[in-house]
């Protein structure tokens, strides 16, 4: 994960030499100034939020994962992240903007993603049954493209000068991320990590049974509420700072149980720092394969997340 | 002082979106004995026993374990005195049969110090030493029956609340489990479908039918040709302390129920 993010501060569309790299680094006095600046105010706080955003998504999906013990589920995959960024056009293009202002695009962007995910639920529940994991897919798929033709019609209708800023802020890359976009970020992922890490146990409990563990002496609904809040919470962020990026919550769960087992206190770090890493690397990759154009995330992402996807789908059928 | 129960259900009712699927009940289960719930499916056994691991809530009555009422202990507390084996699906991907019972023993917070030991005793007693560190996720249904056992098995509660605990199993650890759990003189309530089992260790049974409890005592006491015609809808017969089975009664059970 170091590795990672040393070299996505390094790397850009800025061509810098390797002295100069280590002058901005070191903050030395003949450092050059404008390339300070690109490396300080651009791809330093890019990285850091590309690694927080990575690490809050997979956090977000390990989570959802446990608690609806779906192999699948992943606030992508369950309509959040298309819940947010509807509920964050809507706002942008519609609500004067001192509204928006007063608000904050994120806690619309957690309306939206709360409302998307209330939505998948109610849509894949079944009196007294357990949730069918591929039923809860679909539903998130109807929610999450539902969503997406808001979203659309919004820009479509939209008054044009308020819909550039929609789309700017849609286009879902981290370019842009500002410093003072970082701290709330980073509190809410910092904040929920130790949260379920104190709650490990009872975690692992979840995983064996909605009975199991209430025979253990869990309290699964209110645990469960707890996890909903924490992963709309989380993507309602993510989405604020970076837009869509798919995929990240449900494929680094998997590699991280591949490595390390499921069992809470070591998964949900591997998670993170698995998280965090991919999505610095992909990040870089976004900004490099093209330069000077940028990629968005979710491009290579989805790209990236396909086969492992694929892999998943097919291992839930041979459960079943 | 009279000794009282370990276990104590007392007119319990429990309703389900208002519709109620045990009514009524009342059992109490003396320390060290072994009582067991049978009867035809949907009697409402299951739903008795979910309240015990606090998976649904008497609408009215009182449940007791060791003279305390289940509303003075907290859930973790109440899942330290009264254990249970419960039916239930879960997500086992990355889990280990020895996950599973570390898991049970670091929910119920228990000393630290006796892990090891508690987690191979149980795993070597069910069977799964050798498979202990394999994917749980590829055991077979009785394995994860007696995987789950040995969760049980490592926690030790005072009280053991078993729901159908041999289903999937073959007959040898039907027996070598059920011998473990009177070995051990735990106190246990719990249902089961093989009546010669219920005779083999039940110390009193209950007969429950429609959410009811129609008769108890004694399970060759309860278990008559008549009873079984009546409730089960089979033809049969204790002789000696095995069931034999001439078929199944079909068509006419209303009659006999009301004749």
């Amino acid at each position: 994960m170091s590795a990672a993010a040393i070299a996505g501060v390094l790397w850009g569309t800025a061509d810098i030499s390797w002295s100069d790299r280590l002058a901005i680094l070191m903050q030395r006095e003949d450092a050059p100034r404008g390339l300070s600046l690109i490396v300080w105010q651009w791809r330093v706080p890019r990285v850091i939020a590309v690694a927080l955003i990575g690490a809050g998504l997979a956090l977000a999906g390990a989570l959802m994962q446990t608690a609806l013990r779906n192999p699948m589920a992943d606030p992508y995959l369950m309509g959040l992240s298309s819940g947010a960024s509807a509920a964050a056009v809507a706002a942008i293009i519609w609500l004067p903007s001192y509204l928006t202002e007063l608000f904050g695009v994120p806690l619309i962007a957690f309306a939206g993603a709360a409302l998307a995910f209330l939505m998948t639920l109610g849509l894949s529940q079944r009196r007294g049954k357990a949730m069918d994991p591929l039923v809860v897919i679909l539903a998130g798929v109807a929610v999450s493209l539902m969503f997406q033709s808001l979203t659309a019609f919004f820009l479509y209708v939209g008054d044009p000068h308020a819909t550039r800023n929609a789309i700017g802020w849609l286009m879902g890359t981290a370019a842009g991320t500002e410093w003072s976009e970082i701290p709330l970020l980073a509190v809410a992922v910092v904040l929920i990590a130790i949260l379920f890490m104190a709650k490990s146990n009872a975690l692992d409990a979840t995983l064996l049974g909605e009975e199991r563990a209430q025979a253990l002496g869990v309290r699964t609904n209110r645990i469960r509420m707890v996890i909903f809040f924490a992963t709309v919470l989380l993507t309602g962020l993510a989405v604020s700072v970076a837009g869509i990026v798919g995929f990240v919550g449900l494929i680094v769960p998997h590699m991280a149980r591949l490595l390390v087992g499921a069992r809470h206190h070591v998964l949900l770090p591997m998670t993170m720092a698995l998280g965090a890493t991919v999505l610095i690397a992909v990040d870089l990759l976004c900004r490099t394969l093209l330069a000077p154009e940028e990629l968005p995330l979710g491009v290579l992402l989805a790209l990236f997340a396909a086969p492992p996807f694929i892999l998943i789908l097919r291992g839930l059928r041979r459960a079943a | 002082m009279p000794l009282e129960p370990a276990l104590s259900l007392t007119n319990v009712t429990v309703d389900i979106a208002g519709k109620a699927y045990v009514r009524d009940v009342s059992v109490k289960v003396p320390r060290g004995e072994i009582h067991g719930l049978l009867g035809p499916n949907g009697a409402g056994k299951t739903t008795l026993l979910r309240c015990l691991y606090r998976a649904a809530e008497a609408a009215t009555g009182q449940i007791q374990a060791q003279g305390k009422e289940i509303t003075d202990y907290t859930h973790q507390e109440w899942a330290k005195t009264v254990g249970a084996l419960v039916q239930s699906s879960g997500l086992l991907a990355g889990l280990t049969p020895r996950d599973v019972v570390e898991i049970g023993l670091s929910v119920l917070d228990l000393p630290a110090n006796e892990y090891a030991t508690r987690c191979d005793e149980a795993l070597s007693l069910v069977g799964l030493a050798d498979k202990q560190h394999q994917s749980a996720s590829a055991l077979s249904g009785g394995e994860l029956q007696r995987c789950y056992f040995a969760q049980l098995l490592a926690c030790d509660p005072d009280i053991y609340v078993l729901d159908e605990p041999t289903n999937h199993l073959d007959l040898h650890y039907q027996l070598v489990l059920l011998d473990e759990v009177k070995r051990r003189g735990r106190t246990a309530l719990l249902t089961i479908h093989d009546l010669n089992l219920a005779v083999r260790y039940c110390d009193r049974v209950y007969l429950m039918s429609e959410g009811e409890i129609v008769e108890q005592g004694a399970a060759l006491d309860v278990l008559t040709r008549d009873n079984l015609i009546r409730h089960y809808a089979v033809d049969g017969q204790f002789v000696g302390k095995a069931l034999e089975l001439a078929g199944p009664i079909l068509g006419q059970l209303d009659q006999l129920k009301n004749g």
